[in-house]
């Protein structure tokens, strides 16, 4: 905006010397038989056409400003479609859904007379995985508006628990997961947080790790603070996410081409994101495939009050 | 009366829904009446007289909330079970409100659903007066006043976080039940994930220390090894 308004100035900009020359050099020098100097004649030119131009910018800005808002109408129009589309999307699921379980438990349970049918624990699988996914649309729908339960979150704490429930599953037994967290001089600050939910969106990320890297991978969590911002990096010596992935991956229901064989609902990256935007925090994802491979997840939280005050020196 | 010949009318408008969990239910030793339809269903509870009503929320003719209002309004106190599809602790909330026994979310399976039939109607014959539509309950020393959000235990008001007297709440309106870990996270906070065991345990032992419950020795909640939680000390509904 200020550059197009020096832009309009440079007539009167050019027009004011050259007055100025004119006066100067050939002060008797008149225009048409007139009784303005050619000095004048420049001036008012200049200012004309400065005028004109920062009316033009003017036009200019405030039609660009409509179509910006506009643009902006239009994008919660869709937010809110799309939000709406998921909501539905579950409700729509869950009617077939109840049938199609209340059918296989029908089944099995009056298996004792016939021989089971072959297929029926692949039915109950699909059936089950498809309840989950109806789970996590609810959550994510839910997440918008859930009341968060605030309170002071120990991250080291928190990581610890969750590494110990992981290692319980069968995805992390005998695992290589280790956990870097600072003590000298001081621990990590806390949070302000929702422990349940950050608890979910950690576990979420770890088991994710896991889940996309071989048995003989690492996974790392460690965790550092930069001016008051709490930075959790979740990592792994896994193979990598494809680059064209990258971008989307916290998208509902995205799929990259490493997710397509596994299991999973495809919603669980949208809900950390979700989870963590609302804590007031970031994430964000870096990953390479060749040389040394493997990704990081980092997340970022503002810091709480630090249990021990620290002094700054 | 032998639960085996107990009457369930089952109101849903979906008839996959019907004819599969009603199958399931008749299996299961219940004599099952079906109506897909709100406004059909109440003049069916008048004429039947089931032992309990499974109740859709979202139904043709009169919504599944409108018809459980009519019939508390008449004065009816027959068990009510709720099938809701929004889990949102507000819904849940609000079903209790209402006058539901209980409530459960699509999609459920029929054995849990069987497993609640049979938890409520063993609660109704042991007291007509059901716990989960009274505003205050009592156990012992321990008085909840879900109004207030309070609880207090020899006159002296619990310090515990909203989400722990949740928790506090659902087990005195489920009294005696085994209240499996899974179905706490489900119930209490809408969330389930493998490491929302710990959760559970974290909050258990938070309102086990505000109640000066010994796990050991409880008189409040009991430890059920492998399997999850039992409130075992008797509830009663409090003038």
């Amino acid at each position: 905006m200020i550059r197009r308004l020096l832009v309009s100035l440079i007539p009167l900009a050019v027009c004011l010397p050259a007055a100025a020359g004119v006066e100067l050099l050939a002060p008797d020098l008149q225009v048409l038989q007139l009784r303005v100097s050619i000095g004048w004649v420049l001036i008012l030119l200049g200012l004309a056409a400065s005028f004109f131009l920062v009316f033009l910018f003017l036009l200019y800005w405030l039609h660009l400003r409509r179509v910006g808002q506009a643009l902006e109408a239009e994008q919660q129009v869709r937010t809110e479609a799309h939000d709406r589309f998921l909501k539905q999307l579950d409700h729509e699921l869950k009617n077939p859904l109840t049938g199609l379980r209340a059918a296989v438990e029908n089944l099995e349970d009056s298996a004792s007379a016939d021989p089971l049918p072959a297929v029926l624990p692949d039915i109950r699988l699909q059936v089950e995985r498809m309840v989950h996914l109806t789970g996590d649309l609810r959550k994510l729908a839910e997440l918008d508006d859930i009341p968060l339960e605030l309170g002071a979150v120990n991250l080291e704490e928190l990581a610890g628990d969750i590494v110990e429930a992981i290692r319980t599953q069968p995805l992390g037994a005998g695992r290589d997961i280790r956990m870097v967290f600072p003590r000298v001089p001081w621990p990590l600050s806390p949070v302000m947080a929702d422990e349940d939910l950050l608890g979910s969106a950690f576990y979420n990320l770890v088991e994710n790790a896991l889940k996309y890297s071989r048995p003989e991978d690492v996974v790392e969590i460690r965790a550092a603070e930069h001016d008051r911002v709490i930075h959790v990096e979740i990592a792994d010596t896994g193979p990598g996410i494809p680059a064209e992935d990258l971008p989307r991956i916290f998208e509902e229901l995205y799929r990259g081409s490493n997710a397509r064989e596994r299991s999973g609902s495809g919603l669980g990256l949208a809900l950390v994101k979700r989870i963590i935007e609302r804590h007031g925090g970031t994430v964000s994802v870096h990953s390479r495939r060749d040389g040394a491979t493997g990704s990081i997840f980092t997340v970022r939280l503002p810091a709480g009050n630090p249990a021990e005050p620290i002094t700054k020196r | 009366m032998d639960t085996s010949v107990a009457t369930l009318l089952l109101v849903d408008d979906d008839p996959s829904i019907t004819s599969q969990v009603g199958a399931f239910l008749e299996r299961a030793g219940y004599r099952v009446h079906c109506e897909a339809n709100g406004a059909r269903a109440l003049e069916r509870v008048r004429t039947l007289r089931p032992d309990l009503v499974v109740l859709d929320v979202l139904l043709p003719g009169m919504d599944g909330r409108a018809v459980l209002r009519a019939l508390r309004a008449a004065g009816d106190r027959r068990p009510v079970i709720l099938l809701t599809k929004v889990g949102k602790a507000s819904e849940r909330a609000l079903a209790l409100e209402e006058g539901a026994d209980d409530y459960l979310n699509k999609p459920f399976s029929s054995r849990e659903l069987l497993a609640r039939i049979a938890a409520v109607l063993r609660r109704a014959r042991a007291d007509p007066v059901p716990l989960s539509s009274a505003w205050r309950l009592a156990a012992g020393r321990l008085i909840l006043d879900r109004r207030a959000r309070r609880a207090v235990l020899d006159g002296a008001t619990l310090a515990v976080k909203p989400k722990t007297l949740a928790l506090l709440e659902y087990f005195m309106t489920h009294p005696d039940e085994l209240l499996t870990r899974e179905r706490l996270l489900n119930d209490v906070w809408g969330w389930d994930y493998p490491a929302g065991q710990r959760t559970v345990d974290t909050r258990v032992a938070e309102l086990r220390r505000a109640l000066g419950d010994d796990a050991e020795r409880p008189a409040f909640i009991e430890t059920a090894p492998n399997e999850g939680y039992r409130f075992i000390a008797s509830v009663r509904v409090e003038p």
